[in-house]
């Protein structure tokens, strides 16, 4: 079996090999068969990723026995933290739960850049040197590096097994396109870049692969590109990301300026034999051990940081902020929350949320892999890395809670009156996002595990959900307008029972994926509204949460009935169209479905995700709780019960108003909406296009206006004079000519008085 | 101021203004045979010149400088007469006023005003050279009586 | 400002009135006061010039010089171009009267025979085969001739400005350096004297000592006449004629002595230039009216 470092390398290097060769070979050789390399190295990457979720289990076992710990520091730290417990700390120390042990395996494959004496340490830097005689400066380096650590590994493997499915799935949905041999170049482009992202141990390199798979949204947003509004989609799509990416390139500035560095992880360093000064090791399969202080360039997530942090930590108290992890509150809040920027623009929450439901004009396979599973959750796997910076800035944390809440609740609302089913999908991604943000807000380690769970499983039943709109929209010829057809249960039956499982995992009904992830966060939630900093505003979000909860459902279902019950309407463009979709597409329908109905219930049971991503270093950090029934305590069934009875009630008012000819209840309580003016709000999406096109994009013409005339008129002005300069000049100067002999003479005559004048004086 | 110097000041001054002279009459008149008997004025001035730094200097070079403006004095006598020739034929007149075409596009031409109205005074026709070679016709009377000798 | 420079100013001023005046103007009439500005003019410019070696020499010059500029004034202003070029040939008069009391006899000469007798005559046949019958308006207008006047009075006020300040100048700084070079030239003949006279000491028969010195006074001698000469000739006086100068005898023999002497080359280019001419005017004239040249057949 493949060893670590060439597990981390297979996996991100095969999909760009097979988008090489597809770009290459594509337009003449494979043509209908473009599809092979894509899928089969998308499908070698997911093995290599089950193998790496293997080897990292292992190793973690392996540290186990060997009884490495993290310092005392750490095992201190799970007992007491600074993040907000409910319960007396005499409670949790008198627990004394086993230390925890992480596991990160992290391999540098190239330098790219290296700047010497970039950074000075300040002498209570973690890494600061011991002879505080020497400066110690440290040198800049971009390598890429890769990490292979829990949370990466199940990145990398949920994004390689649906990336895998999706391809299939294409092979039927795009089969007819003329860019198909483009579109198969084009996946694998963006599986690599996802991959990379996930996997990449330092800032830089992250931003690099967020703005890569930021172009690859774009061009697969845009893919045809001979229709308007698909290119202008991914214009805008673009566009809105690109000012969350500016908030992360200064929230990366800020990191360095405070850091010194941008890396994760410690990098091992060797003293300089002749001057002592510290040399960084680059180029080598670093596995960072603990070391002596001063042998360690401290990264920003680095175990090294973490392990002193608690120390200072269980010195000063648990709610002390401060320490030697950051370097003053204020800024890490800015950090933080120029972070959340870039996250929100990346995972469409508001503000930057709006060009998510524009980037369904892309193929629906696209939608499925970009917008609901993968790129969209870059920003959740970015916030749940950097957690240890949040948690130095309470004030951050609340924000992220805030925006995940808000968007969620927002999202459900706009979602009830759409009538574009791959839109209702849109905004429920949306939505869900919020979810993971809310429960990455609260800012423990029920929290963080709640979210990431919360993205696992969405990942599989919206993945689902879009493929299975994507098959009606295939069997309808691409009408997608819920209000044209209906009753589809009948004429596509694998379909219909797919999307079925896909509800009723979103809606969160037991034993579905869905509501064990939901129910994680509203648990994270729920306790971090029992008392601490903040109490009343989580309070507040946890009810935001139950009522989104119980709005999802209604407006999944009711696409679903609108979509498969009914009278059966099928639109003119459909004809002979209206069938099953072959094999190809409704195989990995089926094995989502598998997926949605049991991967929740398979890994919260054993306890198995949030154990496996609990030895992340980042999250040996936080005070542990583990989710709840960890502790032994009687299962508390207040919040599943909540949260089923908003989702049942949801589902029952969904049927209520669309299982059977209700057209009459429903033109009343439209139009009793739209006199209250609620309807035509949420149907407008709460205006917010408009907004943003009075407030942003209008003064940015005017502005480009305004550039426009200065270029033109004093620009070009400017260059026009600088012409008419010699015109003048010559028009000056041409009078001279007119012809006259004598004139002539007369000129020359003048000219020899002045120089006679001039001269005049030498004489005297 | 010596003598010498004195002289030689002197056959300066005369000089200066002979050239100065003839160069108002180079600039100013139309007629283009007065034109070059200015120029021819002007060579003048500069042999004076020249014979006074001769004299000044006791050297023969300023005369010998004279000959040679003398000569080149007559070739371009010659040449010039001839091309004044040449274009009184083309225009007909010896004004030089008419000969402005080699101007820029957009410059005016020479406009003249209008000469006024001249009174006809008598002319008397200008002497005017028999053809060569003719015998002039001389009334019967002076060939035959002479009222004097 | 100094006098001099006043009276400059004033005749350079009067003078350009009266040329102004002068020069024939369409519709002007000002002769009178111009020929009284420009009378005016002249005194005093002759003011300025200062008198020569003896009064015949100041008389015949200003006589001449007189008589040589009002002509030339009127070759320039007279409205007939015939009436010009007669008034050129007193001109030519008075120039080679000049050209005679400088010392330039044989020019004086070449002056009368080839600009009078040749040039002038050719001005004139051209005259009459060229004028067309009546005055012609192009006679009795002159182009700019306020400019015209202007420049060249100026011209002429600075040359005569130049030229006395710088003669002036340099007769006093000439007798300055005549004195030192005869300062110079006698303590030179001293310091050979000296050596020549050291080198009489010392153990040497009479006879000897006694040729020495006498070559010690005749080197004095030479020595007191080069000074006395250099000073003189700085000085300007002495006689001219008793040299090999241009005031020398036989004058037009030395004049010809050097002309197809040292200048031999360049009388041989002149005389091919003067051919040159000659076929080139024939070449000029002989084309006809249209273009073509003469003697082809016609058509």
């Amino acid at each position: 079996m493949p060893d670590t470092k060439t597990l981390l390398i297979l996996i991100p290097a095969l999909p760009l090999a097979a988008s090489l060769l597809t770009a290459v070979l594509g337009a003449r050789v494979l043509r209908e068969r473009s599809h092979w390399p894509t899928v089969v190295a998308i499908a070698l990457s997911c093995v290599a990723s089950l193998l790496l979720i293997y080897r990292v289990h292992h190793g973690i076992d392996e540290r186990a026995a060997a009884g490495e710990k993290g310092r005392d520091g750490a095992a201190r730290l799970v007992s007491g933290g600074p993040a907000r417990q409910h319960g007396a700390e005499g409670e949790s120390e008198a627990a004394e739960p086993e230390p925890k042990v992480d596991y990160e395996h992290v391999v540098s494959i190239w330098t790219w850049a290296v700047v010497d004496d970039a950074y000075e340490l300040e002498n209570d830097d973690p890494s600061a040197a011991v002879d505080a005689r020497t400066s110690e400066m440290r040198s800049f380096s971009i390598s890429v590096t890769l990490r292979a650590d829990p949370l990466t590994a199940i990145m990398l493997g949920m994004v390689t097994f649906i990336s895998m499915l999706i391809a299939v799935y294409s092979i039927g949905y795009m089969h007819h396109d003329p860019g198909y041999w483009r579109f198969f170049s084009y996946i694998p482009l963006f599986v690599f870049s996802m991959t990379m992202l996930v996997s990449v141990s330092n800032f830089v390199l992250l931003y690099v692969f967020w703005e890569a798979v930021g172009f690859c949204s774009y061009i697969l947003i845009g893919f045809w590109y001979h229709k308007p509004e698909a290119a202008a989609a991914g214009k805008k799509a673009f566009l809105v990301n690109r000012v969350g990416d500016f908030g992360f390139a200064l929230g990366l500035f800020l990191l360095w300026t405070a850091f010194g560095t941008l890396d994760f992880h410690d990098v091992k360093l060797a003293r300089d034999a002749d001057t002592g000064r510290a040399v960084v090791l680059h180029d080598t399969e670093l596995v960072t051990d603990a070391a002596q202080p001063g042998q360690v360039s401290a990264g920003v997530l680095g175990r090294e940081r973490i392990d002193r942090q608690g120390e200072w930590l269980a010195q000063h108290g648990p709610k002390a902020t401060g320490g030697p992890y950051h370097h003053g509150t204020l800024l890490a809040m800015a950090i933080c929350l120029l972070l959340m920027l870039g996250a929100c623009g990346k995972s469409a929450q508001f503000p930057l949320h709006v060009w998510l439901p524009d980037a369904m004009e892309g193929p629906t396979p696209v939608s499925a892999l970009i917008h609901a599973a993968t790129m969209v959750t870059a920003g959740v796997y970015m916030v749940a890395r950097c957690m240890p910076l949040f948690l130095a800035s309470t004030t951050a944390q609340f924000v992220v809670a805030v925006i995940g809440g808000f968007t969620a609740l927002l999202a459900a609302l706009i979602a009830m009156t759409q009538t574009d089913l791959k839109r209702i999908l849109a905004y429920s991604t949306i939505s869900q996002l919020g979810y993971m943000f809310l429960g990455l807000g609260a800012a423990t380690l029920l929290g963080v595990t709640a979210g990431m769970f919360h993205l696992f499983t969405h990942a599989f039943f919206k993945a689902l959900l879009f493929l299975g709109a994507g098959s009606v929209m295939h069997a309808m010829a691409g009408v997608i307008d819920v209000r044209r057809f209906g009753g589809l249960r009948r004429v596509m039956p694998a379909t219909h029972w797919t999307f079925l499982f896909g509800c009723l995992a979103l809606a969160g009904i037991f034993p579905f994926a869905g509501f064990w992830s939901k129910d994680l966060i509203l648990e994270a939630i729920h306790e971090q509204a029992g008392g601490g900093a903040g109490a009343l505003m989580y309070q507040a979000l946890y009810w935001a949460a139950v009522a989104t909860a119980g709005l999802t459902a209604f407006y999944t279902f009711r696409a679903y009935f609108l979509t498969f019950w009914g009278k059966e309407m099928i639109p003119e463009e459909a004809g002979d169209h209206a069938h099953e979709s072959p094999r190809v597409m409704t195989l990995p329908l089926m094995i989502l479905a598998l997926c949605a109905l049991g991967v929740g219930a398979f890994f919260e049971l054993t306890h198995g995700f949030a154990r496996f991503l609990g030895h992340t270093p980042s999250a040996v950090y936080h005070a542990g709780l583990a989710p709840a029934a960890e502790h032994g305590e009687a299962l508390d069934l207040t919040i599943p019960l909540t949260g089923t009875a908003v989702a049942v009630g949801g589902i029952l008012m969904a049927a209520l108003l669309y299982l059977g000819p209700r057209e009459k209840l429903v033109g009343g309580l439209t139009a009793v909406m739209t006199r209250l003016g609620l309807y035509r709000v949420s149907h407008r999406k709460f205006y917010f296009d408009e907004i943003y096109y009075g407030f942003v994009v209008g003064p940015l013409k005017v502005l480009a206006w305004l550039s426009y005339a200065v270029d033109r008129f004093v620009i070009d002005g400017l260059v026009n004079v600088c012409g008419m300069v010699p015109k003048a000049f010559g028009a000056t100067l041409r009078p001279l000519q007119n012809g006259m002999i004598q004139f002539y003479a007369l000129a020359m005559i003048l000219g020899l008085l002045v120089l006679m004048g001039a001269l005049l004086p030498f004489f005297n | 101021m010596n003598p010498e110097a004195a002289l030689l000041n002197n056959y300066l001054i005369v000089g200066a203004m002979l050239f100065g002279i003839g160069m108002i009459g180079f600039l100013s008149r139309r007629n283009m045979i007065v034109m070059f008997l200015a120029a021819e004025m002007m060579l003048q001035g500069v042999s004076l010149t020249l014979v006074a730094f001769a004299r000044f200097h006791n050297d023969y070079g300023g005369q010998m400088l004279v000959v040679f403006v003398i000569a080149v004095a007559a070739c371009e006598a010659a040449i010039a007469l001839a091309l004044v020739l040449m274009l009184v034929r083309r225009s007909g007149k010896l004004d030089v006023a008419v000969w402005h075409a080699l101007r820029e596009a957009d410059q005016p031409a020479f406009a003249e005003e209008e000469p006024p109205e001249e009174p006809a005074e008598p002319q008397e026709p200008s002497p005017q050279l028999t053809q060569a070679g003719l015998t002039p016709e001389i009334p019967r009377e002076e060939t035959e009586y002479r009222p004097r000798v | 400002m100094t006098g001099p420079q006043a009276t400059l100013i004033l005749a350079t001023a009067l003078g350009a009135v009266g040329m102004w005046q002068l020069l024939p103007r369409a519709g002007a009439r000002g002769k009178l006061l111009g020929a009284a500005c420009l009378a005016v003019a002249l005194g005093l410019w002759a003011s300025r010039m200062p008198l020569l070696a003896d009064w015949v020499q100041s008389g015949l010059f200003f006589i001449l010089a007189g008589v040589t500029i009002v002509a030339a004034v009127a070759t320039v202003t007279m409205r007939n171009p015939v009436y010009c070029a007669i008034w050129f040939g007193m001109t030519l008069l008075g120039t080679a009267g000049l050209l005679l009391l400088a010392g330039a006899e044989f020019l004086a000469v070449a002056t009368i025979v080839v600009y009078a007798g040749a040039i002038l005559v050719t001005f004139l046949f051209v005259l009459m085969l060229a004028q067309t019958e009546g005055r012609a308006w192009y006679d009795r207008s002159a182009w700019e001739a306020l400019v015209s006047a202007v420049a060249g009075i100026v011209i002429v006020g600075l040359l005569s400005v130049t030229t006395s300040g710088v003669l002036l100048a340099k007769g006093d700084k000439a007798a300055e350096r005549a004195a030192a070079k005869r300062v110079a030239a006698e303590r030179a003949a001293a310091e050979r004297a000296a050596a020549i006279a050291a080198e009489g000491k010392g153990d040497r028969p009479a006879a000897e000592r006694v040729l020495a010195a006498e070559r010690v006074l005749a080197e004095l001698r030479k020595a007191a006449e080069r000074a006395a000469a250099i000073a003189a000739a700085a000085e300007g006086k002495g006689d001219r004629q008793a040299d090999d100068g241009v005031l020398a005898e036989h004058h037009v023999a030395r004049f010809g002595a050097e002309l197809f002497g040292r200048h031999l080359i360049a009388i041989e280019v002149a005389g091919t230039l003067l051919l040159a001419a000659l076929v080139g005017a024939a070449a000029i004239v002989s084309q006809t009216r249209d273009g073509r040249t003469s003697g082809e057949d016609s058509p």
